[in-house]
């Protein structure tokens, strides 16, 4: 369909008094361009100019050059680590458990016969709402006397106390399940609109030829799926280990600092300690390792859509 | 994948998990608009009451004690007028990238790799120079400091642009060309195209990119957090400031969470068409 639209000549009556397509296309871009070239280059400057210097808030200020003293302190730092270790665990857990239950969810609703669009609908509510609030308000279901999560396991009839948020052994997975209630709806709401997209024939003809459902799903579904997968397999792998919000008024990085992610720890180390110096070096390190994992992974898939976007 | 063959046992087996799954998403919600509701004597009690005389008692509360008419003020300042730039500069800028393609695809990538900071990354250095910024006569005209509203406007327009951007690719590659070259062949100026054929034609996308921008900003929590401290506070933030008056007050913290949450999720309803090719920058049609 494309191929019809960049054959037609351009029609250009005017030509000579417009400039070219070239520099309008450039000049439509600039004033946008300018915003986000001055606002997200100089936070990177400034970080990287502050990692380099001495810089303690509390005693005088950005003051001289140390070298490379503040990227060792770091490194060799084992609390530093531990928040790497923290963040890692997080995200590796929350993204099998919130792929699987959304993928599991968009299938469901996939083969509803009828409610689709009001449940869809109802499934969506959870991204409405702000992490920060909706964080602070589970303190309250959680809470071990007069929560309602632990009523209903009372209801149950299980001998099980749960203390969500006391425990060290359990704030680990409040988090996670806090996260997943969170965000299983934009997971399981993309992998429908994934479904929902695939062409019919080959399906028909699979089912023709009576091949068997595991057969389709392993030969069909799962190959063609795949881009959609992808995509919300590293947009949420990004928001995982970005996790700050729901850290920061649900579990403060408690019990003791079992939850105590990097982008916490890197708030805590930037504007309670206003060790800038520390904070920077650890952003950067950070913003390094996650723009060269995703980045590598996302690229193929955005230059893809880049490439459309430009070239009809 | 067609399903003229399930049986009906599938069919109440697959209602039933649903229905479950359902009651576990919207709990948490419709328990938190309840105790907004709810007389304090009903809220820290066990078992949970169910049913209660509602009242207004914590929404008078919040409203009085927390100020909170003026959380409410800043946050929608904050979002329509950050969402306003966002709309106009991203605008032009996914037009030209629809149309002419300036770099080839490259420029378009740049400008999302710019999401991948972690804004904890950018917030400290905001914080500095909003903190420089703030003490200069330029930065007190324009409102730009720290605890000023300018500083969240323009940290918002920042961070929503990348994605507004993209988004309304997404919507502009939806327009057929043929229609800008008849409009040319008539006559029309490149400018007069852009504004009497293309845009009007884009309007829904660019609707619904902008009641993006606004939940973004409307629930942003951590730019808020860091640099406003009383006068510029959002909502997000001033939720949280019940935790310090006297333990924690949860009929108004459940109040407060209610007005901040509700608009939002109206507005979802009505998106929710829109709302997966929102959430993956146009990557899948929703």
């Amino acid at each position: 369909m494309e191929s019809a639209v960049i054959e037609k000549p351009k029609p250009a009556p005017k030509a000579k008094k417009t400039m070219s397509d070239k520099w309008y296309g450039g000049l439509l871009i600039t004033p946008a361009m300018v915003i986000i070239l001055i606002f997200a280059l100089i936070p990177l400057f400034y970080a990287v100019n502050v990692s380099f210097r001495h810089a303690d808030l509390t005693m005088g200020g950005i003051q001289g050059w140390v070298g490379l003293n503040n990227y060792r302190t770091v490194l060799h730092e084992a609390k530093f680590w531990a928040t790497v270790k923290t963040t890692l665990v997080f995200t590796c857990v929350a993204i099998i458990v919130e792929m699987s239950l959304g993928v599991l969810i968009a299938f469901l609703i996939y083969g509803a016969t009828w409610g689709k669009g009001l449940i869809r609908s109802l499934v969506i509510l959870p991204l409405a709402t702000a992490p920060a609030v909706t964080g602070l308000f589970w303190r309250y279901l959680y809470d071990t006397q007069f929560g309602p999560f632990n009523y209903f396991i009372s209801l149950l009839g299980l001998p099980w106390h749960p203390n969500w948020l006391g425990d060290i052994k359990l704030g680990m997975a409040s988090l996670i399940i806090f996260d997943t209630w969170l965000w299983v709806p934009f997971v399981a709401l993309i992998v429908l609109a994934g479904l929902q997209s695939l062409p019919k024939e080959p399906f028909e003809a699979a089912e023709l030829d009576g091949a068997s459902t595991f057969r389709v799903l392993r030969t069909l579904t799962a190959p063609m799926l795949g881009p959609v997968l992808t995509l919300v397999f590293i947009l949420r792998t990004i928001d995982l280990l970005r996790l700050y919000d729901s850290v920061a008024t649900l579990t403060r990085s408690g019990p003791g600092d079992t939850t105590e992610t990097m982008t916490y720890y890197l708030y805590r180390q930037g504007l309670v300690f206003f060790r800038m110096d520390y904070a920077s070096t650890m952003a950067l390190l950070f913003m390094f390792a996650v723009i060269v994992a995703s980045g590598f992974a996302l690229r193929p898939l955005l230059t893809r859509l880049a490439k459309r976007a430009g070239a009809r | 994948m067609l399903q003229q063959k399930e049986s009906k046992a599938t069919v109440i087996l697959r209602y039933t998990i649903i229905t479950l799954i359902l009651v576990a998403i919207l709990f948490p919600i419709v328990w938190l608009i309840l105790t907004s509701f709810k007389p304090a004597e009903d809220i820290m009690v066990y078992p949970p009451h169910f049913t209660f005389k509602p009242t207004l008692d914590n929404y008078i509360y919040a409203l009085q004690k927390a100020n909170f008419l003026m959380f409410i003020k800043n946050t929608l300042l904050d979002a329509v007028v950050s969402t306003a730039f966002v709309i106009v500069l991203s605008s032009l800028a996914a037009y030209s990238f629809a149309r002419y393609n300036p770099g080839g695809g490259n420029i378009l990538f740049f400008i999302l790799t710019t999401k991948m900071f972690p804004a904890i990354a950018v917030v400290l250095p905001y914080f500095l120079i909003f903190k420089e910024i703030g003490n200069t006569s330029v930065g007190n005209f324009l409102q730009i400091g720290l605890d000023k509203p300018g500083a969240l406007i323009v940290s918002y327009t920042m961070f929503n642009l990348p994605f507004a951007i993209w988004l309304i690719v997404s919507f502009f590659q939806d327009i057929p060309r043929e229609l800008e070259d008849s409009a040319r062949l008539d006559g029309y100026n490149r400018l007069q195209v852009l504004r009497k054929v293309v845009l009007p034609l884009a309007m829904p996308g660019i609707a619904v990119t902008a009641i993006f921008c606004l939940i973004f900003s409307w629930n942003e929590f951590l730019f808020a957090y860091v640099l406003t401290r009383d006068a510029a506070r959002t909502i997000t933030v001033g939720v949280e400031s019940f935790f310090t008056l006297r333990g924690i007050l949860w009929g108004p913290v459940a109040a407060a969470a209610t007005i901040s949450v509700v608009p939002m999720l109206v507005f979802v309803l009505f998106l929710q068409r829109y709302m997966v090719r929102g959430l993956t920058f146009g990557a899948v049609r929703g």
